[in-house]
């Protein structure tokens, strides 16, 4: 792990994601003009990728209850240390879902992240629905 | 895997510090009481699995065309005085 933080978009989930533990370093890629979704691109495979949102802007009053152990893994010491991205599934032109039970918590001073399981995960849905405009 | 026998009312301690009782017996349904200190995540593994297929089906080729989202909080281009969500945001990852 480097000493410093890195420079650039690259992230490290030194214990993947759910069901992709093998797959630890990422890429987050923002392109403006389809803000508010984000890309977590897979480092060692381009072709492969999440679609990422921050839930404080789809919903305000979310308030994901970041089990402690979590923390001290992340070396988060205050909320603005934390960057969290939610998974969003595509499941067609007008449908979208984003997963609020297991958020990834991103040290934005270390790049480090990890997916928790929300100590209060039973109040969120793993499909919690995105309000998706109707395609043009 | 050990297989321990209880009953209604008896527990079993891991590592010295994690307490697991069984604290009613109703039919098909056992209630588990679980001590641990707060260190010690516990989830029904039913979350896990819930989890971890979401990753699988959200999983995607970069080249998927991203759907337009309605609502005044999902803007795409928000006006110049950002609402205090999206300021808090702006340093993220990019540092330039």
């Amino acid at each position: 792990m480097p000493a410093a933080p890195p420079a650039n978009n690259q992230l490290r989930l030194p214990m993947g994601l759910l069901g992709f533990e093998q797959i630890k370093d990422y890429v987050l890629l923002v392109n403006p003009a389809e803000e508010p979704f984000a890309w977590l691109q897979v480092e060692s495979n381009v072709s492969l990728a999440f679609v990422v949102i921050d839930p404080f802007l789809i919903l305000p009053g979310y308030q994901p209850d970041i089990p402690q152990s979590d923390v001290e893994f992340l070396s988060v010491k205050q909320p603005k240390d934390a960057l969290l991205l939610n998974i969003v599934t595509i499941h067609g032109p007008n449908r979208a879902t984003v997963n609020l039970k297991g958020p990834i918590v991103i040290n934005r001073h270390t790049h480090v992240g990890k997916q928790v399981i929300l100590a209060n995960a039973a109040e969120y849905s793993v499909q919690h629905p995105l309000p998706v405009a109707k395609a043009s | 895997m050990l297989i321990l026998s209880r009953k209604s009312g008896e527990s079993i301690v891991i590592d010295g510090r994690i307490h697991v009782k069984i604290v009613r017996v109703e039919g098909e349904v056992i209630k588990v009481g679980i001590e641990a200190p707060a260190d010690v995540p516990v989830h029904r593994k039913e979350v896990y699995e819930e989890i971890q297929l979401s990753n699988q089906q959200a999983l995607t080729r970069q080249s998927a065309p991203l759907p337009r989202l309605t609502g005044t909080t999902a803007q795409p281009r928000p006006p110049a005085d950002q609402p205090p969500a999206r300021a808090a945001r702006k340093p993220s990852l990019q540092k330039s």
